[in-house]
């Protein structure tokens, strides 16, 4: 008769971890201490018509698991159909679990399972095969022994099940992967390796009298996705707003680069960024009013060269949550938005090599953990550019030469033990060049002073802690110093120079109480403290802005000095849950105290009380809403004074608000929509009235106003598909002085449409595509311009209001397609990633003719097909 | 991004040095670097290659008054149609100096200009701010569009410099070397480069003093540099710096015309300027 052999498979990790209804996107993950653990497996039966069809098939079912390891809903995700399906769920209700534990103990999980039906050789020969009895084995010789290795990553595979059918003997796999028969009579023997979630092997061996055969036997995983977090997982956020992405569905993401920072352009709220460049506009805030954060550590620059890639390896990254409003007082000193990535926190025990290779760069990072135990884990990436080489390939012979490269490294230590002090240890850096050689002899315009070669440089390296530690059920506490040095300089021709050498130490630290469920207070400081060298060479003096004359002589101006700053801003914030079921209501206020002091220069002083709320309705809706100021200070330009007086200029202030709700559609879709508004206040403008020394360069008198609702519909990474739809819609605007005119603000972009999908084929194939849409940027009309016959150019006259008009809409398609190759030992993934696949002509600005009678437009990326591959290596 | 920025071009666009409608190129003074109480006379290098130019209206104005685009002359001014109609009055009193050919435009300086200066101030000096705009002729029963008055302005340095500037001029232009008589026509073959010279005379690059804010005379030599224009054709650079005083003209294949015009107009940076044209015959096809 026909036997259904049963294959389930686990795969990698559990997707997510689950409370009774999965409806929140998920914020950063305590990590697992214990997979779940299949303790009763319920074998199915073989669906006759399937069975006398002899088909085949797997169902991929969305299993979840409660705290006492109970199923508590199966789901088919993909189905097999012909019986499968139902046969599959049945089966898998039945099923019973260790649970899975974190450090708090069992916790709820999600995990994905394929519940596969396989006929075994002899219902596919149609033949009913006699097993062959052998006797007693305990008492016979060990005459085959093996072990099962997974392919492409060489990890011994235990609780394999090893068969030879034709004589009904099966053996399973230890610890370390082994398997052995004992008295098998000599001759050729077919060995079949089975297991949920592998490929099963069948392989030939020849066992010969007296003789003991090994045989190393290869499965193929199933599905080698990188088991990142997603989003199923219900736990209380303190951040209304928070978006996490895994490093499976960035890595599949097209038009990033594999980037896990540039991802969030493709979310709510975030603007489309000029040029493809990775530029943060976030609910209609500046660039500069959003900060990026890695492990907290807050980072002036996080793209190589202003736009091509972060300066961190994805493989160390861990998640990024993107926070575009309405997050709590650990987070300050802006008024737009927050990233924060976190690096990576659990390394392999087995060690591992990779290496990836695109069209900009490449680099290669090494994990693995070591101690008995392998309770240090360890990090260490780098990567090289190699653009400038390309380069020349596509510009035209002309003798201008331009060299961008860049490099970064990354080490990262993390102690994963039991021990109750946790800790680890983080460094990267970076350094980026360019530079643009004019050939001799060519004028560049007509001022002496740009005139040459033009060089750029900077750099950020960084090195920092944390240390956590937990004492009993109610406090815990978490410190992170870290101290860096940022340098920037820049070469044009032989008269500006500009060198800043600059060294910042932050600490965070935080002590919670947490009592009860109910209340948790966690009191917070988030201290940055500064100093600067810099030198400012000038062909001109700065001071003689207010009176210009191109004709008078210019005098050389250098600026040379230090500069110091410190910003001690401490943090309070509670955590009510006043309801009896905790996971319903939960209330967050919190107050941050923002204080920049730059001694003899500026003192900013800013009392940033924040409100939140979460409601959770039923089991798969939750009302969620905040209120809240944020404050910023001015930047460092902004406060400088020629007459070296104490600058005039204050905080920025926001106030922003959102309200919203979520939605959980099923197990795998979750709506989100959120409406939002933001009144700013006391914005920094060009002062209008400078004329001497004795006044600022730039006042606080703008204000603005931005507003608008972001939706997002997302397919987690379930089964084979993953994506979202994100749409925004937003206006943002900005009046510089009380008594003048309302105007966009230059990245208002009123629609933001982002569809984003990929999508797993058979073969380990799989494709993603991108489309976008925006309004195109605001931009100021100008018409008729007048000669300066002295400067040899013509000043052009605005023909209309500031902002007036709009660049056509954006779009873009971006398509990626992913092969992964396993062999024994190693794993290569070959992608081609396909920018601006229908090649959209995107105007990205105007350009005028030389007196603004024509224009035309500044168009953007074009089609990029930018080839890749990842090299994985088990060491 | 980078391959954008380094590829940025404006070809679609008309350009600068490319002389296909009424255009002011070049403003001089004489003298180049007035003092107080000097008559100031003008002159400038406008072309017009399609329409026939009908003149220049001039307007002069105190340099600290005047806005981003020269001179604020009140257009209530022209309201009858033509300057004939202005009240002169109201002309002077909006600084206008002259109409260029029928009024050649001066301008002296009011003996206090730099009065309210320090002593030290007045050697760097100040400037007073002329205002043109070139007229094209208008055919009869037809209307002057605004959009083609050409609209210009320049600096007038007045000092009391112990070295005031003086106007640059051009000596000769060299074509591949060989030196052409000013107002001399030129052939050149269709779709070749010819090495452009032009040769400034001995003065043109003058040395002068200089007072810095810290009150140290320092002694400098003027930086000119030479902008080229054409009809036909095109340059590989339209700007040189002194000593680069060279571009690569490339005659074009198939010229609309057979003659055409280059100039060169060199300017010190301190205000003074001068110019030069070379007529250009292009050899009929073999």
């Amino acid at each position: 008769m026909i036997s259904a052999l049963l294959t389930a498979l686990l795969v990698g990790s559990p997707l997510a971890r689950a409370e009774e209804a999965p409806v929140v996107p998920a914020e950063e993950l305590p990590p697992l201490t214990k997979d779940p653990a299949l303790l009763d497996f319920v074998q199915a039966p073989y669906p006759p018509d399937a069975a006398a069809l002899k088909l085949e098939g797997t169902v991929n079912l969305l299993i979840e698991i409660d705290a006492a390891g109970t199923v508590t809903l199966v789901e088919v995700l993909v189905p097999a159909g012909n019986g499968f399906d139902e046969a599959a769920v049945a089966a898998a209700r039945q099923f019973r679990f260790s649970p899975a534990e974190d450090a708090t103990g069992p916790v709820p999980v999600a995990i994905e399972f394929a519940y596969g039906f396989v006929l075994d050789a002899a219902a596919k020969a149609g033949a009913h095969e006699q097993a062959q009895p052998v006797g007693d084995p305990a008492e016979l010789p060990v005459n085959l022994q093996g072990t099962v290795v997974e392919m492409g990553t060489r990890r011994p595979l235990p609780d394999f099940l090893v068969r030879i059918d034709a004589l009904n003997l099966e053996s399973e796999t230890d610890a370390q992967g082994r398997w052995q028969f004992r008295g098998l009579p000599p001759g050729s023997h077919t060995v079949r390796a089975l297991h949920p979630g592998y490929d099963t092997l069948q392989k030939p061996v020849d066992v010969v009298a007296g003789e003991v055969t090994s045989a190393r036997l290869w499965v193929r995983n199933q599905s080698y996705a990188d088991p990142g977090i997603i989003g199923t997982y219900r736990r209380e956020t303190a951040d209304v707003t928070r978006r996490t992405i895994s490093m499976d569905e960035i890595r599949r993401i097209p038009g990033t680069f594999g980037d896990p920072i540039r991802v969030v352009q493709n979310l709510p709220g975030a603007a489309r960024a000029p040029l493809g460049t990775g530029v943060l506009i976030i609910r209609g805030a500046n660039p500069e009013d959003s900060r990026v954060y890695i492990d907290g550590m807050y980072i002036p620059y996080i793209y190589h060269l202003g736009g091509f890639e972060s300066i961190i390896n994805p493989d160390l990254v861990k998640s990024v949550d993107y926070l575009p409003g309405g997050y709590g007082p650990q987070y300050g000193r802006s008024t737009g938005g927050s990233v924060d990535a976190t690096t990576r926190t659990q390394f392999p025990e087995r060690h591992e090599l990779r290496w990836s290779t695109d069209a900009l760069d490449s680099g290669g990072v090494w994990l693995g953990s070591f101690g008995t135990d392998h309770q240090h884990g360890v990090g260490v990436a780098a990567r090289a550019s190699y653009i400038d080489l390309i380069l020349p390939a596509f510009l035209a012979d002309d003798g201008f030469t331009v060299s961008p490269q860049w490099w970064d490294f990354q080490a990262k230590y993390q102690y994963q033990g039991d021990n109750p002090d946790k800790f680890s240890l983080l460094a990267f850096g970076f350094r980026d060049t360019l530079f643009i050689h004019t050939p001799d002899g060519y004028a560049q315009g007509t001022d002496p002073d740009t005139q040459g070669d033009i060089g750029t440089q900077y750099s950020t390296y960084r090195f920092g802690g944390t240390w956590d530690r937990a004492w009993g059920q109610h406090w815990s506490a978490r410190i992170a110093p870290s101290f860096g040095m940022d340098e920037a300089a820049l070469d044009v021709g032989d008269t500006f120079h500009l060198i800043q050498t600059r060294y910042t130490a932050e600490l965070r630290a935080e002590a919670a109480y947490e009592h009860a469920d109910h209340l948790s207070v966690t009191a917070g400081l988030d201290l940055i403290a500064g100093w600067a060298d810099f030198i400012i060479e000038l062909p001109f003096n700065p001071a003689s802005f207010a009176e210009i004359d191109p004709l008078a002589e210019r005098e050389p101006y250098q600026l040379k000095g230090t500069a110091t700053g410190y910003g001690p801003d401490p943090w309070l914030n509670v955590r009510w849950k006043p309801l009896q079921d905790t996971d319903q209501l939960t209330l967050n206020a919190g107050v941050r105290l923002m204080y920049v002091i730059i001694p003899d220069e500026n003192e900013v002083l800013a009392l940033d009380p924040r409100f939140s709320a979460r409601w959770a309705v039923g089991k798969t809706s939750v009302i969620k809403g905040s209120t809240g100021l944020y404050h910023q200070p001015p930047q460092p330009f902004q406060q400088y004074r020629p007459d070296d007086d104490p600058a005039l200029v204050g905080a920025e202030e926001a106030w922003a608000s959102s309200l919203g709700f979520e939605q959980a559609i099923g197990p795998a879709i979750k709506l989100e929509v959120e409406g939002f508004y933001k009144d700013l206040n006391d914005l920094i403008v060009s002062n209008r009235s400078f004329g001497s020394l004795d006044d600022s360069y730039f006042v606080n008198s703008g204000d603005g106003r931005a507003y608008g609702v972001e939706v997002i519909a997302r397919h987690e990474p379930i089964g084979r598909l993953f994506g979202w739809v994100s749409y925004t819609l937003s206006r943002s605007e900005r009046q510089d002085y009380p008594d003048e005119d309302w105007y966009l603000f230059d990245f208002d972009q009123t629609h933001i449409l982002t569809a984003v999908a990929g999508y797993r084929l058979p073969y380990d194939l799989s494709l993603g595509a991108k489309v976008q849409y925006t309004t195109g940027n605001p931009t100021t009309p100008y018409a008729l311009g007048v000669y300066d016959v002295d400067q040899d150019f013509y000043v052009a006259f605005p023909s209309g209001d500031t902002n007036s008009e709009r660049l056509p809409p954006y779009w873009a398609v971006s398509a990626r397609i992913d092969k992964l190759f396993t062999f024994k030992s190693w794993q290569l993934l070959v992608y081609l990633d396909v920018i601006n696949a229908l090649h959209g002509e995107n105007p990205e600005f105007e350009q005028y003719n030389y007196d603004y009678t024509e224009k035309t437009y500044f168009k953007g990326l074009p089609i990029i097909p930018s080839p890749g591959f990842e090299l994985k290596v088990p060491l | 991004m980078i391959l954008q920025l380094v590829a940025c071009d404006t070809e679609d666009l008309s350009q600068s040095w490319q002389i296909d409608r009424l255009r002011v190129l070049a403003v001089a003074t004489e003298p180049a670097e007035p003092r107080p109480g000097d008559l100031v006379t003008f002159n400038a290098l406008i072309v017009s290659p399609v329409d026939p130019l009908a003149g220049s209206a001039w307007f002069v104005c105190d340099g600290g008054a005047s806005d981003d685009f020269g001179c604020s002359v009140d257009p209530a001014l022209f309201e009858g149609g033509s300057l004939e109609e202005a009240d002169p009055e109201d002309l002077a009193a909006a600084g206008f100096i002259g109409f260029l050919p029928a009024l050649p435009p001066a301008w002296v300086v009011p003996a206090d200009y730099l009065d309210s200066l320090t002593e030290a101030e007045r050697l760097e000096g100040s400037f007073a701010m002329t205002y043109l705009a070139a007229i094209p002729e208008v055919a009869e029963g037809g209307t002057l569009d605004e959009d083609d008055v050409e609209l210009a302005y320049k600096r007038v340095p007045v000092s009391l410099a112990a070295t005031p500037n003086h106007n640059p001029a051009v000596l000769a232009w060299r074509v591949d070397g060989l030196a052409i008589e000013v107002g001399a026509e030129v052939l050149l073959d269709r779709g070749q480069a010819y090495d452009l010279r032009a040769e400034l005379t001995s003065g043109s690059v003058e040395p002068y003093t200089f007072v810095t804010s810290a009150g140290v005379t320092k002694s400098l030599t003027e930086e000119p540099y030479l902008s080229w224009y054409l009809e036909e054709g095109s340059f590989s650079q339209s700007n040189s710096i002194f000593p680069v005083d060279t571009t690569v003209y490339f005659s074009p294949e198939e010229p609309v015309h057979d003659t055409a015009s280059l100039w060169v107009v060199v300017r010190d940076r301190r205000g003074g300027m001068g110019w030069s044209e070379l007529r250009v015959r292009f050899k009929a096809p073999a």
